[in-house]
């Protein structure tokens, strides 16, 4: 199965929105995750120029089908699921499909109520139409002006085959992020996966020997709109701290399944996991960050220095090549690195000041220098747009602050609201996932980075330890 | 089956001798069985099976022909690791926010858990370093870390070999109290004495 992507009906200028072509080579693109079996992505296509700043109104009808009721139900979920993933990243501005549902669905171009959707403010119908060969679905997706000189003018057309019936969520996915890149000139993250530790499932916590032990923490994964929650890890044990890898397929996280706290390694390939800084009672090891090369593990261990305290170290991810970045003999305690996008700096947090405070250095360990002074502070991430977004201690709680490293202050994203901890960046550096306690127990939330548009992501269990994947390449 | 009703006749013998014997106190802040409340009554103790917390009947009485010697069984021998854990002899070391230091109601507590631990020489114990929620996850680590290790190091420093203790922190993961008040986070800042081995 392949999905490929077959342009185009034509890509013309329209309204001031969309702008002029050029053609892009056809490219192989791996879909990390989503379908282990699902091929790469096969792209022949044109590309428009975005428009920043303008945000045209789209109307989605339902699809129209050709098939059962099996393929209806799919093509109903891809137009749901496209018209959410186009409504997050706001590129768009997407009109409510209920507010559109009384509008006949048009066959053509040519035959939509075009006074109607001007009615209710639309610069544009995305009009499409789905039939599937078996479980194979394809998807055509048409935007249609519905302005100007000529309405039913088709500004974008694309067919997506192989998509499959079981897996619509993914082709609206693949489809939204095609959207974005091609008229938005955006890359979209609707295919990225969100790890996180969850204690939803029931199960005792094994590696404490008492009847309460608690329960036990997974990992889990979803996609980023909190659809598809799959379990990870599954020892019964205490999991925290995914970490991704920049292929998207590997992470490291910290595991007390063998009762001690360390750092395990899996590529999610069903292999067993990986223990490669060698944790013991003693050599106690925490907060993986894997390096953007994919080549190193940076992480937090009591090895080697004063009982109770930890320094940041790094190692090969293959247990080689093992060294202590802040060695020092004082009672400071060092945790949670982050590599910054070039790998060649690292951000922790450090007691060393009197309270815990985010430092950056070198990634040899040299010319570590403070980089916050409110706080405490805690569990920065190092975004790849290279801001740091970080959990930080308020009068009344914690929220999501940004840093921007070029001396501004920091910019608080959440409100108070609940508690809010433990930041994670989309990788087009749009949107954060945090944990809130807003609305009763711990759970995951997106914001963008302007602070609007809170999604609940989560509503089982508490989950924490949020980490978005990197885009799939 | 077998095992469980031998446990108990051991439980019982040894109700009776500490009901009986001359010199042991009546209250239950001394050492030794009449310091572990609820083995003689509370069925878990009894029934390995995780789930139970129903009360066992009270067994046949045990008839003891007069002056012939009693050998006490103590029931902390015999009894499952989880079920000496669930209404343990070791108590639990409580911090003030924010804090790895030991006052002096934790000094006595250790001192009390180091004669549990001099008496059972065959126990090792884990530390487990507890915080309340109001931190941050990956701070918590560390904190509960070093209230495991003070408590550790002040337990070695009452004589207690290094070797029969470790530690671990939970951080604020597994909160004894799951309530968001001071009741409930001043129990949940705690060094926790779990014993992991014996014999």
């Amino acid at each position: 199965m392949r999905i490929v992507v077959r342009s185009l009906v034509g890509v013309l200028v329209a309204g001031g929105v969309l702008t002029a072509a050029t053609s892009i080579p056809a490219g192989v693109t791996s879909l990390p995750l989503q379908d282990p079996q699902k091929p790469p992505q096969q792209t022949e296509i044109v590309l428009t120029a975005d428009k920043p700043g303008s945000h045209p109104k789209v109307g989605v009808p339902d699809f129209t089908v050709t098939g059962d009721a099996k393929v209806k139900e799919a093509a109903d979920l891809v137009a749901n699921v496209l018209w959410a993933d186009l409504e997050y990243e706001r590129e768009f501005y997407m009109i409510n499909r209920k507010s559109s549902a009384s509008i006949p669905v048009a066959a053509t171009p040519g035959t939509l109520p075009f006074d109607q959707w001007q009615q209710i403010g639309a610069d544009f119908v995305l009009m499409g139409s789905a039939k599937a060969s078996g479980s194979a679905l394809t998807v055509e997706i048409r935007l249609i002006s519905t302005r100007g000189d000529k309405p039913g003018h088709e500004d974008f057309g694309q067919t997506f085959s192989g998509c499959s019936v079981e897996n619509a969520r993914y082709c609206a996915h693949a489809i939204a992020d095609d959207m974005h890149k091609r008229i938005r000139g955006v890359d979209g993250i609707a295919r990225t996966k969100i790890a996180f530790t969850s204690d939803r499932e029931p199960g005792r916590m094994t590696t404490r020997p008492v009847e309460d032990s608690g329960q036990s923490k997974e990992i889990y994964i979803m996609d980023y709109d909190g659809a598809n929650v799959r379990p990870i890890t599954r020892n019964k044990s205490l999991n925290v701290a995914p970490s991704w890898g920049p292929d998207g397929r590997t992470l490291a996280w910290t595991s007390w399944a063998s009762v001690y706290p360390d750092i395990y390694l899996t590529s999610l390939d069903g292999r067993p996991a990986t223990r490669p800084a060698n944790g013991t009672e003693i050599i106690q090891n925490q907060h993986p960050a894997i390096s953007p090369d994919g080549g190193k593990i940076a992480f937090s261990s009591s090895r080697g220095g004063k009982p109770g305290y930890y320094d940041i170290w790094v190692i090969d991810r293959d247990g080689t090549n093992l060294r202590n970045l802040t060695p020092n003999t004082v009672d400071w305690s060092e945790g949670a690195p982050t590599w910054n996008p070039n790998g060649n700096q690292i951000a922790y947090t450090s007691d060393r000041g009197g309270s815990n405070q985010l430092y950056v250095m070198n990634a040899d360990g040299t010319g570590s220098r403070r980089v916050t002074f409110a706080g405490p502070v805690d569990r920065p991430t190092w975004s790849a747009k290279n801001f740091i977004a970080y959990t930080l201690r308020q009068p009344a709680g914690h929220d999501i602050a940004v840093l921007q490293l070029t001396g501004q202050q920091p910019v608080i994203i959440t409100n108070g609201a609940g508690s809010n901890k433990q930041p994670t960046v989309s990788p087009n550096g749009r949107h954060i996932i945090f944990v809130t306690t807003r609305w009763g127990k711990e759970h995951l939330a997106s914001v963008d980075i302007d602070g609007n548009n809170i999604k609940q992501l989560t509503t089982v269990g508490n989950n924490t330890y949020p980490n978005w994947s990197p885009s799939p390449r | 089956m077998k095992r469980t009703l031998l446990w108990i006749s051991a439980l019982t013998i040894a109700t009776m001798v500490s009901a009986c014997g001359p010199k042991r106190p009546a209250t239950t802040t001394g050492q030794g069985p009449a310091a572990f409340p609820g083995a003689t009554t509370s069925a878990p103790a009894t029934t390995p099976a995780p789930t139970s917390s129903g009360v066992v009947p009270p067994p046949p009485p045990v008839v003891i022909p007069p002056d012939q010697p009693v050998v006490a069984i103590d029931p902390l021998t015999k009894a499952p690791i989880e079920a000496i854990n669930k209404d343990s002899p070791l108590k639990p070391v409580y911090f003030a926010y924010d804090s790895d230091v030991l006052d002096d109601a934790a000094r006595k507590a250790m001192a009390d858990n180091a004669e549990v631990m001099k008496k059972y020489s065959t126990w090792i114990v884990t530390i487990e370093g507890h915080c309340d929620e109001r931190g941050t996850a990956e701070y918590n680590l560390a904190l509960g870390d070093r209230r495991a290790i003070a408590a550790k190091n002040y337990m070695v420093t009452l004589g207690v070999p290094a070797e029969r203790l470790r530690t671990v922190s939970y951080g604020n993961e597994f909160p004894f109290d799951p309530a968001h008040d001071e009741s409930a986070w001043k129990q949940n800042r705690r060094a926790h004495f779990m014993l992991t081995a014996k014999d």
